[in-house]
């Protein structure tokens, strides 16, 4: 029934397509050269040039070849007649630093070469996101390059917007100013120095500094932080140790992918999910909706949209009954007379979820019986309970004694970035005189029934700093702009007493300055002026208190040039414990979860967030793991409930909730609650700030009727009812993947095993490589055999390999428009399957890039020696002698080869300005252009550097010198690359490993060998732990 | 010999009995005699005899209808819009296809497998019917080997549009000494194609242009000034002697033998660019006959449907009669059950094989998104070629061409569902796809059409249509007296 559903949906997909692809056009270029994109193309030319073109293109024909080529810019090349001492040309300088993207401050190390950053990594030592880093923060470095970023500052003039100079723009700011009695800052979430900065330029512009709002779109920052100072006194984060969890209950939550610090947790995750030292935690999720985390869940509970503070109440009930369960008298008796005052709530509780009270008695023991810990919230939940329902999974962690085992609160907690109600507060505010904006944008982030763009009209001079232009910029008179996160200083204090150094990887490289140079100037200018020369001699002062702290046997000028060098200081700050306060009477406030025909959730997108990384290009292209949907705003609804209601994929539909209405497409996504509809965040901006995100999508926020939190403050963005109607109208999703269900019965591409066999079997008992062929031997005389494994145990679909990959290997985003006709250019895809019961499937993500096989389809194929096999393993490319045949992306199996369509131009895709800047681009990879193929490298300069490196030490290359892009990023550790034909590495080590095969391998253990294209790659199977429901490993047919 | 035989006087166009006893009609006569009655020639009733052949076939070389030019001026328009289109598309990338990933190949490779198909037929008629000795081919081989030689040549076309650099492909392709050492892949059977097909043109043009001598001659001795000058440098300095005539046949035949297994392996090595891929539904040893079986009986079908407007612009009823129409017919029934053949047991060994990639194809072909194509070959190509079991409508030559014309479809979709059908969804679910041709495809389509069709024209307007000297080995003497009064009152009355 489900498949003949997904029949339809594609037959319905194929053949009535909406009005935007009806024009011949779609499949034509908009970037033929010297063709005006903006002219507009008439419908049913049959081709689109028009009589002029067609009469030049037709004589062009004897010069073809020669027309094709490409004008690149003009650039010099001049020597340095001085070498600094730090730039030699060709080798890269790393510049260790902090990720700004979001509050979680995770260190990167920003490579650079001749002066200019090209990519970002993880900062290996950094002891929050060791090494990791996600799409969000690889994608930084096309946010420094974006061509849209402000040239210079501006005026708004009516409607009107127009350049000024710098000093012209502080002119008009400093006037306002000067007569201002009360000024304010509106800014984002910090956990550093810059608040603090912010308030003592307030004080001495005779301001208060309760005139600084802060603002963080992730409203989980303060409903945790306000949960944890209901229940200890402190407005602070926990910090959550996974690894050290066997065992882990979600209730709602996104932790691997937008939570509070998604890598950190991530990292922690898949260090407790390491199946081959005997750690496999187990992790439990109750959701509503579908989300990446709740993925790589072994046990996944469907429950209604807004029922999730119930659950975590159901779950402390079940503690509370378990006699194991831990906590003070005192405690307990509170927690009684939280239950006895919900019991109303509660007892009808397990039908309504539609989990049974055994499950969570079960769920308990457990708990309680191993390290564990409960995770509460994401962007899907954000609604008045949300607080709440961190009140309560800190309940579940006291009764299961977590405190001091998994979380810690008085050890090394963590900083909230945010000082929670304060956008209530800034609603209450009597009138500010001058408000600067900065890095913020509350006009998109805040919902529009807040009506905060009224509350900003009655500001006299709005003043925005920002480093990419905002939504908020409308309301704005002045707009500055502000240096990008790899231009600026700064400093942040994710977890308490542990300092994260930011210093600029790069001059600015627009016309562009830092906010608090700009607000120390206007200090300056109206004769308040701060102490400091800049904002780094700020910092500098301010990091004596740190010096003091750690007392490091060093002067403070060593000390501060280490740390910057280094990225990262501190020292474990530790507080007497408080005793958890009862909070009862807060449960008054506990709604009754929203009832309605469809509940819909608005999660934060885990690529562009709120919409802080729409303008981002790869971010947009890697598109969501789950629906493969890049660039739009999709509804996902229960295929049940579109089946029933007659919708379809891609049919578009028009969403109405309390605040307004939108028409998006609908796309049925297995897993979610058949009540449960779903618009993810993110897209949706109507203001032209950028061609990139400009008209993508929509922003559900539009939906929402104004509510908050009465805990944090925070407004209501998720979970509320909805009505949707068909519109009879289509709109195609630009999906980069069909949705295929159970396979069809292939089982030689995702492999699952049963936890008990995975015990029972180490290793295999024939290797995989020792496959029966005609084939010669393999190359014996090199010293490597580089291999990849790949865990799709740990794997969950974050994307930040394929930013990874695209901002190493300069891979082009092809745009919304190539991708409806299958053009993406990923050299990794992800790969995403369901099995069983449609309501609560099995998901599995399968990273795929080219499999370097031994013996490879497309090597035969290639006419020209385009593809060959290098000595060392690698499936070779050489796009010099590619005449583009594409023989070899038919042949390959994988289908992981990519082909150029286009010369995928400098700063533009389409019609869209892309920063796809020569200077953002990797030296060390060649740039293809249009006719050649293309396909993952296993990252060859980097192999090659590792080389040099040791070649030069007089060594062998070590094991795990070589990191491919994708495997130093990947948060969940998933990736292992190394040597294959050294038997020590770790490489080589998975390859033997039980859970070890070969993708299109078939089932060596029924010596069945599949396609005997013998990979490199080798995937370790996914370990499924409940008995009964895995399917028999390896079983062919 | 002496000299004065050599230069005997040209019996050819002077004598209508002139060559009636040259060497060849003897030994053809003698293996007519030995094999039993040569049906084809010797029930033909014809009513024209070797006196009018010259005359009646050089007409539309003299003096070509309006038709001819309309049609002329039609194909030059659709080739003027397919070049535009290539050009287009070099300029600004394949991007203006179609194509994508996982479809990597579409109606460029339909297009090349199709006119390679097509330029099947020509040497089969030409080689392996004249080896066979079926007279009936006298009629139409000359259309069909020019066919051939056109086919071919814009079959050769289409792997240059298809290719990304067609700039560098040009040469690449060919194993040229270069400075860096490079060799091509000889593995490679895009590699083999280059040589079989290039094979093939060259011996396709040998031997249609070894054909046209005589007649050549012919026209020489017709035309004056400047065409008399060109129609003699190309006609070699024919002169129809016996010792040319032997050396031509000798020639000849050897070429026959030559291009008699070219038939076979061209098609066969086409059909490994898709065999020789691990790709589901393409990876068959069934490939190679299977393949030359589609493309003898796309070749037959578009010379029949070829001839049938040409005899008509042409005037050439009388010599291409319809019994060799009715040949030519029977020779499609025979390969479209051949072909019917190889649908079936392919489907059945990719149930056999056991092999759910395999199957899943098959299924796909005939009941996925696809499915439309599918079902439009097996019709054209198995189902209403059933129609020439009947004699009346192998007879009927309207109906007849439409039937042609529909296997010709039906041949173009097989390649299409072979290629798209494959590709849009193989092992990987994660990275199956769809493909819809986009209008660049299909204008450069059109235009390799037009590109064809504006050499059969060229061709038709200066050279003769039907092998004269060829027609007349099966035509009857010229009639004397009574013979002729008879056959003329005959025609009187009937």
């Amino acid at each position: 029934m489900t498949e003949r559903l997904e029949t339809n949906v594609n037959q319905v997909s194929q053949s009535s397509r909406s009005p935007h692809y009806m024009a011949a056009e779609e499949v034509l270029p908009e970037i033929a050269e010297g063709k005006d994109s903006s002219s507009g193309k008439k419908e049913g030319e049959i081709l689109p040039v028009d009589r002029r073109d067609f009469m030049r293109l037709f004589s062009l024909s004897a010069v073809a070849g020669a027309a094709s080529c490409v004008r690149r810019p003009a650039e010099k090349a001049i020597a340095y007649v001085k070498q600094p001492i730090d730039q030699v040309p060709g080798v890269a300088t790393h510049y260790a630093s902090t990720c700004g993207s979001c509050p979680a401050g995770c260190g990167i190390s920003v490579k650079t070469r001749e002066g200019r950053p090209v990519k970002l990594e993880g900062n290996s030592e950094h002891p929050l996101n060791q090494g990791g880093l996600c799409a969000l923060g690889q994608a930084e470095i096309q946010g420094l390059y974006h061509p849209e970023r402000l040239q210079s500052p501006q005026f708004r003039d009516g409607d009107k917007w127009g350049d000024v100079t710098w000093d012209e723009a502080l002119a008009k700011v400093i006037a306002g100013v000067k007569n201002a009695k009360k000024v304010g800052i509106f800014t984002g979430g910090a956990t550093g120095h810059r608040h603090e900065f912010f308030e003592e330029v307030l004080k001495r512009l005779g301001s208060s500094e309760k005139e600084l709002y802060t603002w963080e779109a992730n409203s989980l920052y303060s409903s945790v932080s306000e949960a944890y100072r209901l229940s200890f006194g402190h407005a602070d984060l926990p910090r959550m140790e996974l690894s050290e969890a066997a065992f882990i209950v979600g209730v709602g939550t996104d932790f691997q992918v937008s939570g509070l610090s998604p890598v950190s947790h991530s990292k922690g995750f898949s260090q407790g999910r390491s199946v081959r030292r005997g750690r496999r935690n187990k992790f439990v999720q109750f959701e509503s909706n579908l989300t990446l985390t709740g993925s790589t869940a072994d046990e996944r509970h469907v429950i209604p949209a807004g029922n999730e503070s119930v659950v975590a109440l159901l779950l402390v009930k079940a503690l509370y009954e378990n006699p194991a369960s831990k906590g003070t008298q005192k405690f307990r008796s509170d927690v009684a007379a939280t239950l006895q005052a919900q019991e109303a709530v509660l007892l009808n509780a397990y039908e309504t979820i539609g989990v049974g009270r055994d499950v969570f008695d079960g769920i308990a023991q457990e708990l309680i019986e191993k390290p564990s810990i409960v995770m509460a919230g994401s962007g899907a939940n954000f609604d008045q309970n949300a607080t709440l329902l961190q009140l309560a999974a800190i309940m579940a962690n006291t009764l299961s004694g977590a405190f001091g085992k998994t979380i810690f609160f008085d050890e090394g907690w963590a900083k909230s970035p945010v000082r929670n109600g304060d956008l209530v507060r800034f609603e209450e505010a009597g009138k500010l005189d001058v408000l600067f904006v900065i890095d913020s944008d509350p006009l998109f982030s805040v919902p529009q029934s807040w009506k905060l763009g009224d509350l900003f009209s009655k500001i006299p001079l709005i003043v925005s700093i920002q480093s990419f232009p905002v939504e908020t910029d409308r309301v704005a008179h002045v707009v500055l702009p502000g240096n990008h996160n790899l231009e600026s200083w700064g400093d942040e204090q994710s977890i308490a007493g542990f300092w994260s150094m930011r210093q600029p990887a790069v001059r600015p490289t627009k016309n562009s300055r830092q906010a608090e140079d700009i607000l120390l100037w206007v200090l300056a200018s109206v004769e308040k002026n701060l102490p400091y020369q800049d904002y780094r001699a700020y910092l500098k002062k301010k990091w004596h208190a740190i010096y003091e702290l750690i007392r490091p046997s060093i002067a403070y000028e060593t000390f501060f040039k280490a740390v910057i060098r280094r990225g990262f200081t501190g020292k474990m700050s530790i507080r007497a414990a408080n005793d958890v306060k009862d909070v009862q009477q807060h449960f008054r406030t506990l709604k009754a979860p929203s009832v309605g025909k469809f509940v819909l959730a608005a999660p934060l997108d885990h690529r562009l967030v709120e919409g802080r990384g729409a303008h981002l290009p790869i971010l947009q292209e890697i598109g969501d793991a789950l629906t493969s949907i890049a660039w739009d705003t999709w509804l996902a609804v229960n295929p049940h409930t579109a089946k029933k209601f007659g919708w379809q994929r891609n049919q578009l539909v028009s969403v109405t909730g309390p605040g307004g209405s939108v028409e998006l497409a609908v796309y049925p996504l297995p897993g979610l609650h058949p009540d449960t509809v779903v618009i993810p965040r993110g897209n949706g901006h109507e203001d032209k700030r950028s061609t990139i995100s400009y008209l993508n999508g929509v922003n559900p926020l539009t939906l929402v009727e104004k509510a908050s939190d009465p805990l944090s403050g925070q407004p209501v963005t998720s979970v509320f009812p909805v009505e949707i109607k068909a519109t009879g109208k289509w709109f195609r999703l630009a999906a980069m993947q069909k949705l295929v269900h159970d396979m069809e019965g292939r089982a030689d591409i995702i492999k699952t095993m049963p936890m008990k066999e995975v015990l029972k079997k180490a290793t295999h008992k024939r290797g995989l490589d020792d496959v029966p062929d005609l084939f010669p031997k393999l190359d014996e005389e090199s010293k490597h055999r580089w291999g990849m494994s790949i865990d799709l145990d740990r794997c969950n679909g974050c994307g930040a390999c394929m930013a990874a990959c695209g901002i190493e290997n300069n891979v082009p985003q092809a745009g919304r428009e190539q991708i409806l006709l299958g053009r993406e250019m990923h050299w990794i895809r992800l790969d995403r399957y369901f099995r069983g019961d449609l309501n609560n499937p099995q998901v599995s993500v399968q990273p795929v890039m080219c499999q370097h096989c031994n013996h490879a389809p497309c090597e035969g194929v290639c006419p020209v020696y385009a593809t060959t096999h290098d000595p060392e393993g690698l499936n070779a490319m050489t796009y010099n002698r590619c005449v583009g045949t594409r023989y070899c992306a038919n042949a390959c199996p994988y289908k992981v080869r990519r082909f150029n369509w286009w010369t995928h131009r400098w700063g533009e895709m389409g019609e869209r300005l892309q920063d796809r800047n020569p200077r953002a681009t990797n030296p060390d990879v060649t740039v293809r252009t249009k006719g050649v193929m293309e396909k993952c490298s296993f990252c060859l300069q980097r192999i090659t550097d590792a080389k040099h490196n040791a070649k030069g030490q007089n060594r062998e290359v070590r094991d795990g010198e070589v990191q491919t892009a994708c495997q130093q990023t990947c948060p969940m550790n998933a990736i292992v690359f190394g040597n294959l034909k050294d038997p020590t590495s770790r490489v080589a080590q998975l390859r033997d490993d039980g859970r070890a095969y070969l993708m299109l391998g078939g089932a060596p253990e029924h010596d069945h060998f599949g396609l005997k294209t013998l990979p490199n790659v080798s995937y370790l199977a996914e370990v499924t732990l409940e008995e009964g429901t895995q399917e028999e490993h390896g079983h062919h047919g | 010999m002496d000299r004065k035989e050599e230069q005997a006087p040209r019996l050819v166009t002077e004598g209508p009995d002139g060559r009636g006893e040259s060497l060849t009609t003897k030994e053809m006569r003698t293996v007519t005699e030995k094999g039993g009655k040569d049906l084809m020639s010797d029930e033909i009733v014809w009513q024209r005899s070797i006196s009018d052949v010259n005359d009646s076939i050089l007409l539309g070389i003299d003096k070509p209808s309006k038709t001819y030019y309309i049609a002329l001026a039609f194909s030059v328009l659709c080739m003027a819009i397919g070049i535009a289109a290539w050009v287009y598309m070099i300029n600004v990338g394949m991007g203006v296809s179609g194509l994508n990933s996982p479809v990597y190949w579409g109606v460029f490779i339909t297009n090349f497998v199709f006119w390679v198909g097509i330029g099947h037929a020509g040497t089969l008629i030409s080689a392996i019917l004249f080896l066979f000795r079926a007279k009936w081919r006298n009629s139409i081989n000359r259309s069909a080997e020019a066919m051939t030689v056109f086919a071919v040549m814009t079959a050769g076309l289409f792997p240059l549009i298809h290719v990304g650099r067609v700039w560098l492909a040009a040469y690449w392709m060919l194993p040229l000494p270069n400075t860096n050492n490079l060799w091509v892949n000889f593995r490679s059977p895009l590699i083999w194609d280059v040589f079989a097909i290039s094979t093939y043109l060259t011996v396709s043009l040998l031997f249609w242009y070894m054909g046209l001598v005589p007649d050549l001659a012919s026209i020489r001795d017709r035309v004056k000034g400047i065409r008399r000058l060109i129609y003699g440098m190309m006609s070699f300095g024919w002169t129809g002697t016996v010792r040319q005539w032997h050396h031509y046949e000798v020639g000849y035949a050897l070429l026959a033998a030559l291009a008699t297994p070219l038939v076979l392996s061209v098609h066969s090595i086409v059909s490994w660019d898709f065999a020789m891929s691990a790709q589901p539904g393409w990876h068959s040893t069934i490939f190679p006959p299977y393949f030359v079986a589609g493309a003898i009986l796309s070749g037959c079908a578009m010379v029949y449907t070829l001839v049938v407007p040409f005899r008509k612009m042409f005037q050439l009823e009388q010599f291409i009669r319809k019994e060799h129409l009715e040949a030519l017919i029977k020779l499609t029934l025979l390969t479209s059950t051949i072909v019917s053949y190889a649908y079936s047991i392919e489907f059945f060994i990719a149930w056999y094989s056991g092999n759910e990639y395999e199957w899943a194809i098959f299924v796909k072909r005939a009941s996925g998104p696809y499915a439309f194509y599918f079902w439009t070959m097996v019709f054209c190509n198995c189902v209403f070629p059933l129609a020439f079991w009947s004699k009346r409508i192998r007879n009927n030559i309207a109906v007849a061409f439409v039937v042609t014309v529909l296997i010709n479809v039906g041949m173009w979709f097989e390649r299409y569902n072979i290629i798209i059908s494959s590709l849009v969804e193989d092992f990987v679910p994660g990275s199956w796809g769809h493909y819809e041709p986009s209008l660049v495809e299909i204008t450069i389509t059109v235009g390799s059409f037009g590109w064809f069709f504006t050499w059969m024209l060229i061709f038709a307007r200066f050279f003769p249509l039907v092998s004269m000297s060829e027609l007349k080995l099966i035509m009857p003497k010229p009639l004397s007296g009574d013979k002729l009064k008879s056959l003329k009152e005959g025609e009187a009355h009937g």
